[in-house]
């Protein structure tokens, strides 16, 4: 387990931007106002990055590196090729800081969890002046973060779209929990 | 060193003091004895003077070792993701404390800010082009549809004037003769 480099930190930063306006910002402020506040950092633990606090991961360390299955939470992790590819696990982040937000209809909500993109038909609402290739928070009509995903069209284009279209690429939902159970956790 | 060796025993003044090779025990039966070792002290002084005598009129060269050289080991091409900067400190520098990571965030930001006002831009100068061109599709069917029809109606027009012309004359004759008229050719037609 390790801090990330410079590089990984603008990766990481990068990829969240994505899908989280400014308010990104507040995902590494201190918790109270004083001198030694404990405060959210990252870390890198088998290619894995982890947004946990830095008391924990502190005590974190007394763990042998084999023996630590994970801590705190699972942002993504880390491709051989330097890339960062989120998990379905960052989406309680993603949603507190969200920019651009989906929300899909009752009957659209089981065709999402179940791996499939959003079409037009199945949208309840969406984010005004959304661009096109922007990643967006989906939403059940209750508020539920569902998944995260990228817009196929820009809003005032996905209007003009006939129902059966795609407008939203599906990134990760929920049900990866019971799909990818297997991998999802455990790094071989 | 060979050649040294030979030098200090054909000297002067080694062979006067002691032969090399017993010049060691000598010496150290000497400081064994006096606490001062006054020849080996002459010795090594000699030893330097016939060094420099030696050495005239030519500099001392400095010998370099290999690793100061700096030559490739085997003369041959080294690829580049193996060869590792020099003076660079090995591992990674890790990014940890809060202002950095809030530099890099800020970066960040501003970037994807950038990326999506410029797409929002793209994306509205699309759209204008795409109204403009609707606009101007929507203006050439409807110049079409009314020159279409212009020509239906002057097409009826003349239609209308041709049987106007006609009728003044032949509407007595038509209208006399069409029931008998118009019952014959119906048979011819039905038989033909």
């Amino acid at each position: 387990m390790r801090p990330l480099t410079e590089q990984e930190t603008q990766t990481l930063f990068a990829k969240l931007a994505n899908y989280t306006g400014t308010s990104l910002k507040n995902l590494i402020v201190p918790l109270d106002n004083g001198p030694n506040a404990d405060r959210f950092v990252f870390r890198l633990h088998q290619s894995r990055c982890y947004y946990v606090r830095l008391s924990l991961a502190n005590l974190a360390i007394s763990v042998s590196r084999d023996k630590l299955l994970s801590l705190g939470t699972c942002l993504g992790k880390f491709t051989k090729s330097g890339k960062f590819r989120l998990h379905i696990t960052a989406l309680p982040i993603l949603a507190e800081h969200a920019r651009y937000k989906v929300w899909v209809k009752a009957n659209g909500e089981m065709p999402f969890l179940y791996g499939g993109h959003v079409v037009k038909a199945h949208i309840g609402r969406w984010s005004e002046d959304c661009p096109e290739h922007q990643g967006v928070v989906v939403y059940s009509m209750n508020d539920t973060p569902l998944g995260f995903g990228v817009t196929a069209r820009s809003t005032q284009e996905a209007r003009r779209l006939d129902p059966t279209g795609i407008t939203c690429f599906r990134q990760a939902d929920c049900g990866e929990y019971l799909r990818d159970e297997d991998t999802l956790f455990a790094t071989s | 060193m060979a050649p040294s060796r030979t030098s200090t025993v054909k000297s002067k003044h080694a062979a006067n003091k002691s032969g090399i090779r017993n010049s060691k025990t000598t010496s150290k039966a000497k400081s064994s004895s006096d606490p001062v070792s006054k020849p080996k002290k002459k010795e090594q002084q000699s030893k330097g003077v016939q060094k420099l005598k030696k050495g005239e009129g030519r500099k001392k060269r400095r010998v370099y070792t290999e690793k100061e050289l700096d030559i490739p080991q085997l003369n041959m091409i080294t690829p580049v993701g193996v060869e590792k900067p020099k003076g660079k400190k090995k591992g990674k520098v890790f990014v940890d404390d809060r202002e950095s990571m809030m530099t890099i965030l800020a970066m960040v930001n501003a970037d994807k800010e950038g990326q999506i006002e410029s797409k929002m831009m793209k994306a509205r100068q699309m759209e204008e082009i795409r109204e403009a061109r609707k606009a101007e599709a929507e203006k050439r069917v409807e110049i079409r549809k009314s020159k279409l029809d212009e020509t239906k109606e002057g097409l009826r027009k003349k239609r209308k004037r041709s049987t106007g012309a006609d009728g003044g004359e032949e509407s007595v004759k038509s209208e006399a003769a069409a029931g008998t008229k118009a019952l014959k050719k119906r048979k011819s037609v039905s038989f033909a």
